[in-house]
């Protein structure tokens, strides 16, 4: 059984590049370029994992963390930014792992692995 | 009954007491936009301005670090010269800033043999037993140096530079800090310095020492703001371009893997154009931005700027049912600005208007007399108005409320009527629309011809 990611991001492009880059390293991908959408997406199906963008239009990546708290749904959660300097936010405490966005991926790869497997 | 009263007075009567004159000429320079060194020397002239009012000759040096460095000497180099220039500075009703004017090219003309021999020299502020006038600074003491050539404390190069028998040492204070030291004397009168001298020069020092004190603050404060906008604006930049730059970089990697199939190859290829496009567009904004050069403000043609900018969003609205409607009143003809940059600002404004209103509004643009050579030309829009929590902040580099915003729109547009001369300002309600309002010279208007 596939693991299954939710991946927000909200560059298109880059949001492709992630979904192609997770379902070659055998993850199930459902990505979505909000927060609304995330949120949708969670109260429809669960996932064993959320990875999210901090600085997006409308709710961004830590309003979507704090409401995905408060449904009680135990489910890690990756920062993944390219923002460094959120990292002292103490709202990202609440993440699992923050990582700054990189075109290698491996730091990405290996924090998901490490989380779920 | 009131008497009013003014603050400077440019002429002193001749039984103003000296105390009174030196005080008066410190205090009056804090209403002029001096530099720190003309404030100084300005404090050093009240404490040598003639005969009868202070000392003979003043020396400043600030300390750099653990440096004590020598800045200017001023005084008459001899008595001949101390004689003719101590007749103009006594001429009666001669203001200070006669006096400082004087100074300012004394310093740069003859007094430059007095300040040359003192600014190449400088004193350790380390030395664990340091000699005058180091040792005034280490001690946080005023001294007064009497028969100096047979005073061991004194360093020798300083007594051959100084070459005097008596001088006071002043330390220039502030908190815990060491500013620097002023060093007066009487060697051309030889007129022994008194206690009424000392405490006039210590009052002084501790004047001069706090205005140095808060001019550092300020301007380390100037530097720490410079420093925050930078800090910020790099972590924007970096956020701004990091995206692309990962998104390309993950691209290209896929078309490095011999495994990837062929078909989405050209795919790769196309959203790796579009990322360099979106840099570029990044780096251009980013040039416009710090690049910004007004040229001449010329006379501009209100109603023609108003057509230029209404004829380039015409296209942008022909799908919608966006109308724009453009209105100046009839005694206003000619503006003065950049018309290039204030075109350009209105139609960023005109933009952002658009993007308020969504497919249907209005827009209108108008031009009107403020006063009799002011104009006020308005940008004003029935869209969803600017949020509460921006609004404070909408001309600082870098907010945006749109999702592809670098937020260098609106400060651009300000940074365009300020470099004119003129003045931008916002009002806007949620769910109302906003105006902004652009403050520009104006011709005034012509008077009517008598018939």
């Amino acid at each position: 059984m596939r693991k299954k990611i939710l991946l927000v991001e909200d560059e298109k492009n880059l949001c492709l590049l992630y979904k192609e880059e997770l379902k070659e390293a055998g993850y199930s991908v459902t990505a979505v370029l909000d927060a609304e959408s995330a949120l949708e997406s969670i109260k429809k199906q669960s996932f064993d994992l959320i990875i999210t963008d901090i600085r997006m239009p409308g709710k961004d990546g830590i309003e979507l963390i704090t409401r995905v708290m408060a449904m009680r749904k135990d489910v890690p959660i990756i920062i993944n930014t390219a923002y460094q300097s959120y990292k002292n936010d103490f709202m990202t405490w609440a993440a699992d792992a923050y990582v700054v966005k990189s075109s290698s991926m491996a730091e990405l790869k290996a924090k998901i692995k490490e989380l779920i497997g | 009954m009131i008497e009013r009263h003014q603050f400077l007075h440019r002429e002193f009567q001749q039984e103003t007491s000296k105390e009174l004159q030196v005080f008066s000429i410190i205090a009056q320079s804090f209403f002029q936009p001096f530099s720190l060194i003309d404030n100084l020397l300005v404090i050093l002239t009240a404490l040598t301005a003639g005969p009868g009012v202070g000392f003979n000759r003043a020396m400043l040096f600030l300390a750099n670090g653990d440096k004590l460095e020598g800045k200017f000497w001023l005084g008459p180099a001899s008595a001949e010269k101390a004689a003719s220039i101590w007749r103009v500075l006594s001429t009666p009703g001669i203001g200070y800033l006669e006096i400082i004017a004087h100074n300012r090219s004394f310093l740069s003309s003859e007094a430059d043999a007095l300040t040359k021999r003192i600014t190449e020299i400088s004193y350790p502020l380390s030395d664990a037993s340091p000699l005058i006038p180091a040792l005034a600074v280490s001690s946080r003491e005023i001294i007064l140096v009497k028969d100096s050539w047979h005073e061991p404390l004194v360093a020798p190069h300083f007594l051959e530079t100084i070459d005097t028998d008596e001088f006071l040492c002043i330390p220039l204070l502030a908190e815990q800090e060491v500013l620097g030291e002023i060093i007066l004397d009487n060697a051309i009168t030889k007129l022994p310095i008194k206690g009424r001298d000392i405490e006039l020069a210590s009052i002084c020092g501790l004047i001069a020492g706090n205005y140095i004190y808060t001019s550092r603050l300020q301007r380390r404060l100037v530097e720490m703001k410079r420093a925050a906008a930078m800090g910020e604006m790099a972590m924007f930049v970096t956020h701004q371009l990091r995206n692309p730059a990962v998104t390309i970089g993950g691209f290209v990697d896929q078309l490095l893997d011999p495994k990837f199939p062929t078909a989405k190859r050209k795919r790769n290829l196309q959203i790796i154009r579009d990322e360099v496009l979106v840099m570029e567009r990044i780096l251009l904004r980013l040039g416009q931005f710090f690049k910004l050069q007004i040229k001449e403000q010329v006379p501009v043609d209100v109603r023609e700027l108003l057509n230029l900018v209404t004829e380039a969003v015409r296209p942008k609205i022909a799908d919608s049912s966006v109308s724009v409607n453009t209105e100046v009143e009839e005694s206003l003809t000619t503006i003065f600005c950049d018309p290039l940059h204030v075109g350009e600002a209105l139609r960023n404004l005109v933009d952002n208007a658009l993007d308020a209103l969504g497919p249907t509004g209005q827009i209108n643009l108008s031009a009107r007399r403020n006063s009799a050579d002011w104009a006020v030309i308005s940008v004003q829009d029935n869209g969803r108005g600017i949020p509460d929590s921006v609004k404070g902040k909408i001309f600082e580099a870098f907010v945006s409320t749109k999702p592809q915003g670098m937020g260098l729109g609106l400060p651009y547009v300000k940074r365009i009527v300020d470099a004119c001369g003129g003045r931008i300002e916002v009002e806007s309600e949620e769910g109302k629309g906003t105006t902004f309002r652009l403050y520009l010279k104006a011709k005034p208007r012509e008077r009517e011809t008598p018939r």
